[in-house]
């Protein structure tokens, strides 16, 4: 960290009841900003430590080790990243500022098809799908105000960024198989300087967090904005434990460990879980009490089920001549042709094609692990000459994949670890093969030699573990996120996912952030939540 | 020949430890610079363990072994297909494993592999790339970067696809 330490926020009594909000990321902070500039108190606990934009890395290994969540984890199932990387299920961020530390940027909203998928896909054997109790019409508004939060390009007037090296490979294969939805945005990284921050540098390490703050994140906005309120205390390096409730079965504190493992305690009138789609069923399932024998919230049995992480793969091609595809926005360029309903393609959902560059040293790890010999230094050999795409698409829930708690791993606590079990459904695996398979043709027509189909990385897009339903038995929050069973504890990231849909899940999760601190401060406003 | 009865990595099984990075990541553009610094990181590592260093002494030792058996010649004597092809054979031994899992973060995280690849690593403190080539690629025309605007709109769902009013669409 930087030897300037961070602003931390005016100091909040730990037996003041307040609203306590689990992570800083994309949901965790937003709500802290939100409910700061209604003047209503809030402790933000985040796991991680406070990193600042100096203290950013302009190397993958290095930033990596920085700010990935590296506590025990496991990954089960017969997907593939359980065998190449059995204790790295997800690639997240532990830090203030969460996983938007580290997000690329793309920023589409959700198809109105996408909050309807049971009664649009009908039945899919094995999969668990359900419609959300809310609609496209429900989130516009606070649509229009994530993106204006997060400063999207190509909406309310911001401007498009440039084409970058991979984007003009993307967009002219894009046009030559009759691709007409690309452009290289929305995106969430300043064009021109807004709100307080500057213009990209196209210094192309998007992932690694940005250094120059053109990048929209929770940690270089809405926590630092929270603070100015003076109604924000950000505790840093604190991992919660377990949330409590009081006799009567409301939410009623927060237990926590600070850096040298002490255990605290936070009172609460509100308790916001945000600690993404792997830590937040954890910290339900930790929570285990005499009125809550499998787990708070847990009246359904689907806290940690319908995991999903987003159908994925990824492909690179090699051309004759340079692209330098690692100059710029990574991923200032988004195809949307793909992202609708149509099953005569032999799949239900929809997926987009967003560039994606890493560096040799990732591409090296991620690009087939395990691979060696020739065919394996012929795609790093080619590096100069080579564009990448990224194929994201929804999956399909399955109760089976789940977050559960390990019997035998612990953290660095001796709290349970996280065991994260997934299989590909059917349809899963469809998207996939089409997409790699457009893909391929995209770049061939533009004179690739040859393409690499790249497996799903560890995940980024962590999502559904504490759905959101209409009823209380079909998931574990209602319209609004608060727990079906426990009045006061909300679920404020993208776990309350009740479907993955298509798009880059961070623009999705700030709306529903939006929407739900509305009511929060309504509720409070009421003398009740 | 490597000394069977040491769990220290001696010069000989060192440079069989390069012969065999150099076979199993071909890189034909590559200097031994690069090799030669992943070895060293692979032997700095097995100190930590006395098992990983016995499994890389003898796996390095046994290279030499299978090479006298079939080709009548020492490991780091054979061309490179000869070398390949007796490292598919082994391709499940355990230091060979635990080799391809240091290689593969280290070999591509050497800063003259960077150069010699192609890519340029920290460019915040130089600017970003936004003067530095970000779109210099002229083999292509420049394309739109503004979202579609003309008579077509996207299909969201297609025909067959719209909601019944019996609910489900299968």
């Amino acid at each position: 960290m930087a030897e300037n330490t961070p602003h931390l926020g005016n100091p909040i009594p730990h037996d003041e009841e307040v609203v306590v909000i689990v992570g800083s990321g994309a949901g965790g902070g937003t709500v802290a900003y939100e409910l700061t500039q209604k003047g209503i108190p809030c402790v933000v606990l985040e796991a991680g430590p406070w990193l600042l934009p100096e203290d950013y890395e302009n190397d993958e290994w290095a930033a990596f080790n920085q700010m990935a969540w590296l506590d025990n984890r496991t990954a089960s199932g017969p997907y593939r990243v359980a065998t190449d990387f059995p204790n790295l299920p997800a690639w997240i961020v532990k830090a203030v500022g969460g996983t938007t530390t580290h997000w690329s940027g793309a920023t589409p909203r959700f198809r109105e098809y996408e909050f309807k998928t049971r009664s649009h896909y009908g039945r899919v054997e094995g999969a668990n799908l359900l419609d959300w109790p809310i609609t496209l019409a429900d989130l516009a508004p606070f649509y229009d105000r994530a993106e204006k939060a997060i400063g999207s390009t190509h909406r309310h007037g911001r401007p498009a960024l440039p084409a970058n090296n991979n984007y003009k490979v993307l967009a002219n294969g894009a046009e030559k198989v009759g691709y007409k939805f690309y452009a290289t945005g929305p995106y969430g990284t300043n064009a021109e300087p807004y709100d307080g921050r500057p213009a990209s540098i196209q210094d192309g390490f998007n992932f690694q967090g940005d250094k120059s703050t053109a990048k929209w994140s929770t940690a270089v906005r809405e926590i630092p904005r929270a603070i100015a309120t003076g109604k924000c205390e950000v505790r840093p390096s604190s991992q919660a434990v377990q949330v409590t409730h009081d006799a009567s079965g409301r939410a009623d504190a927060v237990l926590y460990l600070d850096s040298e493992g002490n255990l605290h305690r936070q009172a609460a009138k509100v308790v916001c879980v945000a600690g993404n789609s792997i830590e937040s069923p954890r910290l339900l399932l930790m929570s285990a009490s005499a009125l809550h024998p499998d787990g708070l919230a847990n009246s359904s049995g689907q806290v940690g089920r319908n995991y999903m992480r987003h159908t994925t793969g990824s492909v690179y091609a090699r051309f004759d001549q340079p692209v330098h595809m690692y100059r710029g926005e990574t991923m200032a360029g988004i195809i949307a042709d793909e992202a609708r309903l149509d099953t005569s393609r032999g799949f239900a959902g929809g997926y987009y094609m967003e560039t994606l560059s890493l560096g040799p040293a990732f591409l090296a790890a991620f690009a087939e692990p395990g691979s060696w010999g020739p065919e394996f230094t012929e795609i790093l050999d080619a590096y100069q000459n080579t564009a990448g795409m990224w194929v994201v698409g929804e999956d399909m829930p399955q109760e089976t994949n789940r977050v559960t708690l390990s019997p035998a791993l612990q953290d660095q606590w001796g709290l349970p670890a996280p065991d994260v079990h997934f299989e590909d459904h059917p349809n899963d695996v469809a998207m996939r093969e089409h997409g790699y398979g457009r893909a391929d043709m995209l770049y061939e027509a533009v004179g690739a030699n040859g393409t690499h189909h790249t497996p799903p990385y560890p995940a980024t897009h962590n999502l559904g573990t504490c759905r959101m339903s209409e009823r209380p038995e079909d998931g574990v929050v209602d319209a609004f996120g608060q727990a079906h069973d426990v009045p006061g504890l909300y679920v404020s990231d993208g776990s309350v996912m009740t479907t993955g849909a298509a798009a880059n899940p961070t623009l999705t999760i700030v709306a529903l952030a939006i929407r739900q601190a509305e009511h929060i401060a309504s509720q409070l406003g009421k003398g009740a939540s | 020949m490597v000394d069977s009865t040491a769990d220290t990595v001696s010069p000989a099984a060192r440079t069989n430890l390069v012969r065999l990075l150099r076979a199993a990541y071909p890189h034909p553009r590559f200097p031994d610079g690069p090799y030669e610094r992943t070895a060293d990181t692979i032997i700095d590592q097995v100190g930590e363990s006395l098992w990983h260093r016995l499994a890389l002494v003898q796996g390095l030792e046994s290279l030499d072994a299978a090479a006298q058996h079939s080709r009548g010649t020492g490991f780091a004597e054979l061309d490179d297909e000869q070398a390949l092809a007796l490292l598919r054979g082994i391709e499940d031994a355990q230091f060979f494993a635990f080799v391809r899992g240091v290689t593969v973060v280290t070999l591509y995280n050497d800063h003259e592999v960077w150069d010699l690849l192609g890519y340029e690593g920290e460019s915040y403190s130089k600017g970003g790339y936004l003067h530095r080539g970000f779109d210099d690629l002229d083999w292509l025309p420049n394309p739109r970067v503004e979202e579609y605007d003309g008579p077509e709109q996207i299909v969201e769902v297609a025909p067959d696809d719209q909601l019944t009013t019996t609910g489900g669409t299968h």
